[in-house]
């Protein structure tokens, strides 16, 4: 379905939802920084910054609760989260290279094991994405198949158009259904002009010849020659929009406590570290070549995508300036 | 138009630089070299590990050349051999915390080659590496920068350093305006910064002085700091580090320089730096001392904390 929708009118449908009670979660300032988080109204949107962190954590948060316990005497007792109570969600001004991320998680995530936690809050949640307009040589979603009108994982995409408002195409029920329930706001598709999208400065590379290589180099000198130099943090997994490790930790007293689960990055050096002490990733060289393997190989052998869409946060976020488009470049012509 | 900064002795000092690199490798006087090399995004650099003559016209000296690259000399980075002699480029800042470090009896100038940078600053973190470097766009440790030449080092390029506009001292600003803040004010700014940590880690691993074989705050036998991003694990984290680099941070700001979320880092090392300089007349500089603030005590020490 395909509609139009002022500036004004977006602004009046957020409003509306936000007052209904449903969970708008929107790019946003917190303290100087853009992050995609739930607003309290639709002037507190900002959409012109790529935000610091992914859409993901509105599905996977960076922390959550999964159960807690008390202990009272030879008493235990164990509560679990009731993902029942997570929120209707509308998560808007999302950038298409964060929304395409989104299909690339539900397969992790209900494969195997059913993380209802991730489930339960994606089932609840109606995706618009933007497309972009302006781009930084970071940015290289061009190189890995998407582009900065991509809507793979929208369920409704907006595209800016001249006159402020947007375009607007649904892709899913959900994004029918929201139309369908605000009806006067959406308007036929108009004439006016599209602004240009944005235009990464990346040629496209050959992702079947980068797994084709990996599959056949796992010892290889190239990952000496890249890692000796990352210095092991989560900064790059953290901002990625397609990262999912977490870690599962106890917090609390004897007494009583939560059961915890956090993002976690294979950067670190306790990432599989054994009880026995033992590290079969013990050097830093190790630990990024299982960033590209699981990126452009394991994904891909499992799933039949790639865990990048090349939003180019980890570029832009390394300390020690590792650039994975230029890795997985170089991998191409090899 | 905010005030540009003169930075044309790059180009003389980058020369300079891979020169000396390849005769020093070539006579076999270092077995490597740490430096800085162009990369893929316009106007930045990463640090490289040169080990060849051939490959010393890659290192290169920019205001992108942000790394305190003194992190690849400590044990922390166990993949870099350290055989034989290793030479470094540094800046006055990265100096001091080499300094600093062989004040900590973790680096012995004998295994070193300096190849200092006469330094005329680097850009912030919050701008693109093509970016001029200006009054705005330069990182806030350099407005308040006293080693821009540094000094006791193997080889100094033979360049002129411009005259530097007058800067205003962006941290001297912010500490005052905290300052004046009360308590309750000073702790809800605080508070809001922490809680966008996501305990990254990046700050800690960058730090130079960050060279412990397993920090406090990955332990878990006992579990002493709570590793979730959350309110109680991030306060603990903030204090710890704040606490543990105070009298030992060389102020190259590389945490705050590296950290995803903006929080500003340096300015808790920067009070804490104020605060000793206050205490015990104690700052970090050029001269090696195995004697740190907070690791000696002599009975002139202030002791009007005992109340
Ligand atoms: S690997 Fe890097 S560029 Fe690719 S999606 Fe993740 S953060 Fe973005
Ligand atoms: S690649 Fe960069 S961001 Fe990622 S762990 Fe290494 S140093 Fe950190
Ligand atoms: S603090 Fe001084 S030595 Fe360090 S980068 Fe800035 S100007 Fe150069
Ligand atoms: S770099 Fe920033 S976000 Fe990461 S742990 Fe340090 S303070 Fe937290």
């Amino acid at each position: 379905m395909q509609k139009y929708i002022s500036q004004q009118n977006l602004t009046t449908l957020l409003d509306t939802l936000i007052k209904q009670g449903t969970r708008v979660v929107a790019p946003h300032m917190n303290a100087g920084v853009p992050l995609y988080e739930p607003i309290q109204s639709a002037a507190d949107m900002a959409t012109g910054q790529l935000p610091r962190r992914s859409a993901k954590e509105a599905f996977f948060p960076v922390c959550e609760d999964i159960m807690s316990y008390e202990k009272e005497g030879q008493r235990i007792s164990l509560k679990d989260i009731d993902p029942a109570r997570f929120p209707e969600t509308v998560l808007v001004g999302v950038r298409p290279c964060d929304a395409a991320a989104i299909p690339v998680l539900d397969e992790v995530f209900s494969w195997d094991y059913k993380d209802e936690f991730f489930l339960e809050r994606r089932k609840k949640t109606t995706i618009i994405g933007l497309a972009c307009t302006a781009a930084d040589d970071a940015c290289f979603c061009t190189a890995v198949g998407l582009f900065p009108g991509e809507t793979k994982g929208s369920d409704l995409f907006l595209t800016p158009l001249e006159d402020g408002g947007y375009a607007c195409e649904s892709y899913s029920d959900k994004g029918e259904t929201l139309i369908n329930g605000n009806k006067e706001l959406f308007a036929e598709p108009t004439k006016t002009k599209a602004l240009s999208l944005a235009e990464p400065q990346t040629e496209k590379i050959d992702l079947k010849k980068v797994k084709s290589w990996l599959d056949e180099h796992f010892e290889d000198p190239l990952w000496d020659g890249i890692a000796t130099r990352c210095v092991g943090c989560g900064a790059c997994a953290f901002v990625c929009p397609a990262c999912h490790c977490f870690d599962i930790v106890d917090e609390g007293t004897e007494k009583a406590g939560k059961r915890r689960k956090s993002w976690d990055a294979c950067g670190f050096w306790k990432f599989t570290h054994h009880a026995s002490g033992h590290n079969p990733r013990d050097l830093q060289p190790k630990r990024y070549r299982n960033r590209i393997m699981h990126k452009f190989k394991y994904y891909d052998d499992k799933f039949g995508q790639t865990l990048c869409t090349g939003c180019g946060r980890c570029v832009r976020v390394c300390p020690v300036g590792i650039d994975i488009a230029s890795i997985v470049e170089e991998i191409s012509k090899k | 138009m905010t005030e540009p900064i003169d930075t044309s002795i790059y180009s003389a000092v980058t020369a300079a630089i891979q020169t000396e690199a390849q005769r020093i490798l070539a006579a076999g006087l270092v077995t490597a070299i740490v430096g800085y090399a162009a990369s893929r995004r316009n106007g930045s650099t990463q640090p490289i590990i040169v080990t060849d003559a051939a490959a010393a016209e890659k290192l290169i000296f920019t205001p992108a050349s942000v790394n305190n690259l003194a992190l690849y000399l400590t044990k922390a980075k166990k993949e870099i051999p350290k055989k034989g002699k290793i030479g470094i480029v540094v800046k006055g800042c990265d100096l001091k915390a080499i300094v600093g470090l062989m004040g900590e009896a973790q680096l012995k100038r004998n295994d070193l080659y300096l190849i200092g940078v006469p330094c005329a600053g680097v850009l912030a973190s919050t701008v693109q590496p093509s970016t001029a470097l200006t009054a705005d766009t330069i990182a806030s440790k350099c407005t308040e920068c006293d080693a821009r030449l540094p000094s006791d080092c193997d080889y100094v390029p033979n360049v002129q350093l411009p005259t530097q506009p007058q800067l205003a001292g962006k941290y001297a600003v912010e500490i005052a305006r905290l300052e004046a803040l009360t308590p309750a004010e000073r702790w809800a700014y605080w508070k809001e910064q922490f809680a966008k940590c996501i305990k990254c880690y990046a700050c800690r691993q960058v730090c130079p002085f960050c060279f412990c074989e397993q920090c406090l705050c990955d332990r878990n036998k006992p579990q002493m700091v709570d590793t979730t991003p959350r309110p109680a694990g991030n306060t603990a984290w903030h204090i710890v580090r704040a606490m543990h680099l105070a009298g030992r941070c060389a102020g190259c700001a590389e945490c705050e320089r590296v950290c995803p979320m903006d929080i500003p880092l340096n300015l808790l090392n920067r009070k804490m730096a104020k605060e000793l300089k206050e205490l015990y007349d104690y700052e970090a500089g050029f001269e090696v001392n195995d004697k740190g603030p907070l690791t000696t005590y002599t009975d002139k020490d202030d002791q009007s904390f005992i109340k």
